[in-house]
């Protein structure tokens, strides 16, 4: 194969990027060269990859076509397989990136963030349904068990619809904060939706409701320090219960 | 009812404006999404668009949930007597319901992960419900609501 075709057929091509004619520079040789089976998939593989993943399948379908007119020896048919084969492999690339960005997303979306010591905000939005929220209340529940948090302020304000499947995960993830030894206070709750709930019959009064952050927050602290002077009364009654072991140090 | 059943099953898709069918879970949302904008644009006060999309939402899932597939229809009826309404039409070849009653009781359901308020709080989220179910043929429910005067 003379050079000079080749680089008459790479002008031809009116390569977008210096990257893409490098890659033609690359790949035209080996398919003019008149080279059959491994050898030849050995020689184009890498350059027709880079191509596909560079022009797509249809702008390299089209500079493919004249390539083969420009070259009556083409090995059209030893081609077809391996360009099956590479989009098979770029698909398969992109599928893992979406599953990637998916996972991705569903951990962005559910933010926890500490607002105070022992108090733990979840701002939740979009729809409810599904694994993502699913994965939410893993989350919650490993995070409420982990940093021994005693407050969850749940905020509902970007969530648009809940229906009788969100109300149910809602519901079920309360309960299973609850059963941590947590208080939950529900924020964020718009008046049409409050309406619905009613209307569907479900039920939020096993939690407190605040009506809105600066509430909730209020409460919570509230909660904290209603619980520390219950824990300090217990230290002090023990300790008249016994003064060897700690009378004299709460007598301070 | 095994007649209305039939002919509702096979009413036209034609005289809808919108047709979602469902078969994925994502499909549920576009349901209520379109279910919103029908009756924004039928002009229904906030509150009343939420309960239109959210008793959507709840037939999208139950045909997800208990027949995988099937189609939400949904229509604007501007003729009516009493004002502008919004009709919605949930039909699938499902398992069917054996006695339509019984979902319609608060509490009762098939599903291990629902509270089995679906369909009477769809109920009473509209004006008007109407259920025709067989075993083994299918369902199909067919819910309105009119635009509420202020």
């Amino acid at each position: 194969m003379d050079e000079n075709r080749v680089e008459m057929l790479v002008e031809e091509l009116e390569a977008g990027s210096k990257h893409e004619e490098k890659l033609w520079r690359k790949l035209l040789p080996g398919v003019v060269s008149g080279a059959t089976g491994n050898d030849l998939r050995e020689m184009i593989r890498e350059p027709l990859f880079g191509l596909l993943h560079e022009l797509g399948e249809t702008a390299l379908g089209a500079k493919l076509k004249l390539v083969i007119e420009r070259t009556p020896t083409f090995p059209t048919a030893e081609l077809l397989p391996l360009i099956l084969e590479l989009c098979g492999e770029l698909r398969h690339d992109s599928e893992q990136a979406v599953r990637e960005l998916e996972r991705m997303l569903s951990e962005l979306a559910t933010p926890i963030v500490r607002i105070w010591a022992e108090v733990l905000l979840v701002p939740l939005i979009g729809s409810l349904d599904s694994d993502r929220a699913q994965g939410m209340a893993e989350k919650l529940l490993e995070r409420v068990s982990t940093t021994r948090a005693k407050v969850v302020v749940v905020d509902v304000t970007g969530v648009p619809t809940i229906d009788t499947a969100a109300g149910g995960f809602l519901i079920e993830t309360f309960s299973a904060v609850k059963l941590l030894g947590a208080e939950v206070i529900l924020t964020g709750l718009k008046p049409e939706i409050a309406h619905t709930l009613v209307k569907l019959g479900i039920d939020f009064r096993m939690v407190v409701i605040a009506r809105d952050l600066e509430d909730a927050l209020r409460q919570a602290i509230a909660m904290i320090e209603e619980d520390r002077s219950r824990q300090r009364k217990i230290v002090w009654t023990r300790g008249s219960n016994f003064p060897g072991e700690g009378g004299e140090h709460d007598g301070i | 009812m095994d007649g209305k059943l039939r002919e509702l099953l096979d009413i036209s898709e034609n005289d809808f404006d919108v047709v979602v069918r469902i078969t994925r879970e994502e499909d549920i949302a576009i349901a209520r999404q379109m279910a919103k904008q029908l009756a924004q644009e039928l002009g229904f006060s906030l509150a009343d668009v939420t309960k239109v999309a959210t008793a959507v939402s709840e037939l999208a899932r139950n045909i997800y949930r208990y027949a995988q597939t099937g189609k939400i229809m949904i229509r604007k009826r501007l003729e009516e007597s009493g004002g502008p309404a919004i009709q919605v039409v949930a039909a699938d070849r499902g398992p069917g319901i054996d006695n339509v009653d019984r979902v319609l009781a608060r509490g009762y359901t098939t599903h291990e992960r629902s509270l089995g308020i679906g369909l009477p709080g769809v109920r009473r989220l509209m004006d008007f419900c109407e259920i025709a179910s067989k075993v083994g043929t299918g369902t199909v429910v067919r819910v309105e609501k009119r635009r509420r005067k202020f």
